[in-house]
């Protein structure tokens, strides 16, 4: 349930629109993927969430995959502000609105670029009327991949930083999901293999929209052991990205699925609700995200 | 035991549907097949979510409500005998102590800007062989009580609650010396951890958010007391006049208390003073000797200071805390009222709780919380012969553990906690599964050891299991 994810997570599935303006050919896979990372900030910057998280244990049928349970849903909402000279620090705050046993659950996390500052945690736990600060560490040296909300998505999944660490090759240029795309692998070199689970990632981007349709994770053995499958591409706030985002876990046949029912940027998000008031007084809370919802009409 | 077995039962019949259900339309879990590029992956798997029309924040009033239905079994299981007196035995039979059917309703709703309603409630209903059932003379018996109703106005920086509502002070996890402003009711073991015994009050509580820190303040207008014990609970033992609450009688009481918090990179420090009653009633012989005991109320002045601080995976709590007019005799214990000769005697304490919480890895969580307490000049006032319940340094140590499995559906736990001195010690392991998205199950068993010296040796070597089944919507 590390903070940092949301920030890493919405901007792992952007590319920016911007990136149509520049000649495919000269991009190269680090290229690519920097784009990624550079829109990652620039659309986190002040934004409003509100996703769908569903977890079902999953298989096969006539052909296709399908939940094998009834879907375990989780329904959250999410404010993020980015900080810093360069914006490289982010304050958000997340609220669980489903299901009903974790309604009102809150968390503030202000999450730091700087290498060894630790990150900050609160929770608010509405059963118990109280805020209480997490020991959360410094994500850089807490190497653990945490579990996001209880889903197949950890916070390991989400990264697209640390592009230095890798070696990124364009292994070819084909087709997935219908469209023309790069397949693009991304390498842990050792320092990066000591914080990882893959040891390989691929990454399927649409060559067009400079989206990820798919991304495949292999382990230490080359087995892929994980899946992600985008879906729902549509331009939100001159942006093209995945509002559906399914990761299949290959080795325990579950699957998650991310669903960003809303999401805005560029938002004026006043500096106080990123605070611990924002947990503890509902009243105040319930107050700005009105406000937030006005600026969306 | 085999009142248990019937019950184990019971559960299977209430679990088995759900896993049943969660076994409908078994598709296949070929793992080969799943790695084909032959397998549709269907965009439309999730997309009901996105029918819905955004932005729609219009919901309905009822929506606010939230509602856990829960059944609960629980008894002590070992057949055994305790000697609190020597050559005085007494026997423990195992039984069962609760079989209850609980009602949790909890409401939320923000009807305009600035404004906010909140309110919870519970209802139980008290089945056979429930020791409330007992106590009724073997009727079904119901019980209802408002825990949370307060209305809350926030406007720019304050914010204001009235209404009946917690104030927690303190950060140290379960048993912070500056966790006294509410009271509490210990009403039987189900319920050994402070966070379920915390009972609201009727208060104002004013909330100023500054730039850099915050006050916050709150007038208790219905100062309430820790309720008795209840006839038939583990903790009830015939006393010889009963156990009343406090006869008010036209008195105005009230308490009133503030507290300033900052948050420093890395740390929270907070420093607080209140006027406060002793949760805790002393209880007195009536004068005629006949009748009811007398509950008498003593108020005391609070000074406290708490802070923590987090390193890496490591947060460290500490709270002190100096009370001024304490009564030197009266004593608390969950559950448990002092029924004994007064002494009068009003004294200074200081007390500390302090330990740590340390999260090794994303799943695994342990803290350890220490209290202890000291009465100053505790010899002071006293006749000769006499001493005092609580001589030196006494308190209460707690340690928990807690692993979480399945995506955080599973969630096993232990608690140890035990008095400073090492009379008694409590030890409970915990498993709660988390079904699906409205069931859950969890199962509880309680060991008690304790010697003599304690009050906690009627218990001593009780064995306590038990089971809940929780639906919530």
């Amino acid at each position: 349930m590390n903070s940092t994810s949301f920030r890493l997570l919405i901007g792992s599935i952007f590319l920016a629109a911007c990136g149509g303006n520049i000649l495919a050919q000269n991009l190269n896979g680090f290229d690519i993927m920097k784009l990624v990372d550079d829109a990652q900030r620039a659309t986190n910057d002040s934004s409003f969430n509100r996703m769908q998280l569903s977890s079902c244990k999953f298989g096969v049928t006539d052909g296709r995959i399908t939940c094998a349970e009834r879907p375990r849903v989780k329904s959250l909402e999410s404010v993020a502000k980015n900080y810093g000279p360069e914006l490289k620090d982010t304050k958000s705050i997340t609220i669980t609105i489903e299901p009903a046993a974790e309604r009102g659950v809150g968390m503030l996390s202000f999450a730091y670029d700087e290498t060894g500052r630790d990150n900050e945690t609160w929770l608010y736990l509405s059963a118990l009327g109280r805020v209480k600060r997490l020991a959360s560490g410094d994500s850089d040296e807490d190497t653990e991949p945490a579990s996001l909300f209880g889903s197949e998505f950890t916070t390991e999944d989400t990264e697209t930083g640390k592009l230095e660490e890798y070696a990124i090759n364009i292994l070819e240029e084909t087709t997935a999901s219908g469209r023309e795309v790069w397949k693009i692998e991304m390498i842990p070199n050792e320092e990066r293999a000591r914080k990882t689970r893959y040891s390989r990632v691929v990454h399927y981007i649409d060559k067009e929209r400079y989206v990820g349709l798919r991304s495949e994770m292999y382990d230490q053995y080359g087995k892929e052991v994980k899946r992600l499958m985008a879906s729902r591409v549509e331009l939100v706030n001159d942006i093209w990205m995945a509002r559906s985002l399914t990761m299949m876990n290959l080795v325990t046949n579950r699957l998650s699925n991310m669903a960003f029912v809303e999401i805005y940027t560029d938002l004026d998000i006043q500096d106080e609700f990123l605070t611990q008031r924002t947990l503890t007084d509902a009243a105040y809370r319930e107050t700005e995200l009105e406000n937030l919802r006005a600026q969306l009409n | 035991m085999s009142r248990f077995c019937k019950r184990a039962g019971l559960i299977l019949i209430f679990v088995a549907p759900i896993a049943l259900s969660q076994q409908e339309e078994e598709p296949n879990l070929g793992g080969e097949d799943l790695l084909s590029d032959e397998i549709i992956f269907d965009d439309n798997l999730f997309g009901d979510v996105f029918d819905e029309s955004p932005n729609n924040n219009e919901g309905s009033w009822l929506e606010g409500f939230t509602v856990r239905v829960t059944q609960q079994f629980y008894g002590q299981v070992n057949n055994h005998s305790v000697e609190p007196l020597p050559g005085f035995s007494l026997p423990r039979e195992a039984n069962m102590e609760n079989n209850r059917m609980g009602l949790n309703i909890r409401y939320q709703n923000a009807f305009a800007p600035g404004w906010l309603l909140q309110a919870s409630g519970q209802a139980r209903t008290y089945w056979k062989e429930d020791y409330e059932y007992e106590a009724n003379d073997g009727k079904i018996e119901a019980e209802y009580r408002v825990n949370e109703f307060f209305i809350q106005h926030s406007f720019d920086q304050h914010s204001i609650k009235f209404g009946r509502q917690t104030v927690v002070w303190g950060e140290t996890v379960g048993n912070s010396v500056l966790d006294v402003i509410n009271h509490f009711e210990f009403r039987d073991f189900t319920i050994i951890d402070i966070e379920d015994a915390r009972l609201n009050q009727w208060m104002v509580v004013w909330d100023y958010f500054g730039e850099g820190s915050n006050w916050s303040s709150f007038v208790n207008l219905y100062p309430e007391f820790n309720p008795a014990s209840v006839r038939g609970s583990p903790f009830f033992f015939e006393p010889e006049f009963n156990l009343t609450d406090y006869k008010r009688e036209g008195d105005v009481l009230a308490e009133v208390g503030t507290q300033w918090r900052k948050s420093y990179d890395l740390s929270d420090i907070s420093f607080m003073a209140a006027y406060l009653y002793e949760n805790q009633l002393r209880y007195e012989d009536p004068g005629s000797r006949i009748g009811d005991s007398v509950a008498k109320k003593n108020d005391f002045l609070l000074l406290g200071f708490s802070a923590n601080r987090a390193i890496g995976r490591l947060l460290l709590n500490f709270d002190l805390a100096f009370s001024h007019n304490v009564l030197a005799d009266s004593f608390n214990f969950p559950g448990t009222t002092s029924l004994s000769s007064p002494l009068d005697l009003k004294k200074d304490q200081i007390g500390t709780s302090f330990g740590f919480e340390w999260a090794p890895d994303n799943d695994q969580s342990i803290s350890l919380g220490i209290q202890a307490q000291k009465v100053l000049k505790e010899d002071e006032g006293l006749l000769p012969g006499q001493q005092l319940i609580n001589e030196g340094v006494f308190g209460s140590w707690l340690v928990r553990y807690s692993n979480i499995f399945l995506n955080n559906d599973l969630t096993i736990s232990s608690t140890l906690q035990g008095d400073l001195e090492g009379n008694n010690l409590f030890a409970q392991l915990s498993i709660d599964y988390t079904v699906n998205d409205n069931w859950q199950v969890s199962a509880q068993i309680l060991s008690i050891n304790s010697n003599r010296k304690s009050l906690l040796i009627l218990f001593d070597e009780d064995v306590r299991i038990g089971t809940t089944i929780s639906y919530t919507f």
